[in-house]
């Protein structure tokens, strides 16, 4: 009887050990990033009509719950540059509920017109995602 | 000096008194709104009526200069696209290895795990008490006496760069073309003395960053920013007492 008692415990004992650690790989263990589902995992980098814009996939698919119906083709069509090489890919626009301004208005998401830098990487923000030679006074400078 | 003499001083007033100072006293919530010939505080008001006397920006009426030339930075909307820069040095022929303005960032936590990224632009300060005019042993640099830009004479530098140690700001660098320091004048040469009301990296700012103004003309839009009710303005390193005339602000 003790002895049932004891096995069934340590059953129940491993049970609860093998499910916890399955339970938390699923909750906290890195999901591994699928592209196919959540689009490229490089982030997609704009120079036109300003330098240095960043969008990046992983923030909005598989963190944010979107799916790409949810932008693709309505919003943004997914070949890459056909929003940078329309004239109306402006701020301007954007405030009017294009492009990213579909969802960035103050209420779905914060509003285009503030948090610039969130979006706007810069110049600076530019070269480290694309990696042109520096120029200027980093010329030669080994980072 | 005995400790008796010090009474027999001249009495400098407080508009003498580096900004750190001022903030010192802030920190009382309470400022100085009158004193006794002789230095003793007569009266003290609540500092938030005050602010607009004790902070970084001066009175109204109390520019030296007319023209009295600012420059406001709208921090927050800066998104370094670098127009400013390109601008700037198109139309004072910047060498690639030295800047008249440039542009800092910074990752800044605001919460667990939660980074913000902030441009700066910097420039010359156009201080009202401008360090490198005070060390220049030339005069290659001084103060304009009509509108306040601090300007170069090319001429008159010898290269020493004791005013590029001197710059709180890091404004100034060395132009081998010149063998001179070369530095931002607000674009006088280039552009404020042919009629043009703004500078160059003002006029290709396409977010509405800088607002290059006149301080006492009280319609101008970068007067009315830094007066603007509710607001922060601040300077940088205003613990030098440098008295700097670019203005930088969150709207």
């Amino acid at each position: 009887m003790k002895r049932n008692n004891k096995s069934v415990m340590n059953m129940v004992g491993l049970v609860a050990v093998v499910g916890l650690l399955v339970f938390s790989s699923l909750s906290f263990g890195e999901e591994a990033y699928d592209e196919e589902a959540y689009g490229p995992k490089a982030p997609i980098v704009w120079a036109k009509p300003v330098k240095g814009v960043a969008f990046v996939h992983k923030t909005h698919t598989m963190d944010a719950g979107l799916s790409c119906e949810d932008c693709h083709d309505k919003i943004f069509e997914m070949a890459a540059g056909t929003a940078e090489g329309n004239a109306d890919f402006t701020m301007a626009s954007l405030y009017k509920g294009k492009y990213c301004g579909a969802c960035h208005d103050g209420q779905m998401a914060f509003a285009s017109n503030t948090r610039c830098a969130t979006c706007h990487v810069g110049v600076k923000g530019y070269n480290r995602l694309t990696g042109p030679a520096p120029q200027g006074k980093d010329a030669g400078k080994k980072h | 000096m005995k400790i008796n003499d010090l009474e027999k001083l001249k009495n400098e007033g407080a508009d003498a008194l580096p900004s750190e100072e001022r903030r010192r006293f802030l920190r009382f919530g309470l400022a100085v709104t009158g004193v006794f010939v002789g230095g003793s505080v007569l009266s003290l008001t609540s500092a938030r009526n005050a602010e607009s006397a004790m902070g970084p920006v001066p009175a109204a009426g109390s520019f030296p200069y007319s023209p009295h030339y600012t420059m406001v930075m709208r921090q927050n909307r800066c998104i370094d696209c670098e127009r400013c820069m390109e601008a700037c040095v198109k139309t004072n022929s910047v060498p690639s290895y030295g800047y008249r303005t440039t542009i800092l960032q910074q990752e800044r936590e605001i919460g667990k795990g939660e980074k913000e990224r902030v441009f700066m632009p910097v420039l010359c300060n156009h201080c009202n008490r401008p360090p490198c005019v005070r060390v220049c042993p030339t005069t290659a640099t001084y103060k304009d006496k009509k509108n306040g830009i601090v300007m170069m004479d090319y001429k008159r530098c010898i290269g020493c760069k004791t005013c590029m140690a001197a710059c709180p700001y890091n404004a100034r660098y060395f132009k081998e073309e010149n063998r001179a320091v070369d530095k931002c004048n607000f674009c006088f040469d280039t552009r404020l003395s042919k009629g043009e009301s703004k500078t160059a990296c003002a006029a290709a700012c396409p977010a509405g960053v800088r607002i290059f103004g006149d301080l006492t003309d009280y319609n101008s839009e970068a007067y009315k920013l830094i007066h603007k009710p509710e607001k922060v303005v601040w300077v940088l390193r205003p613990e030098t007492g440098a008295m700097p005339n670019v203005f930088y602000m969150n709207d």
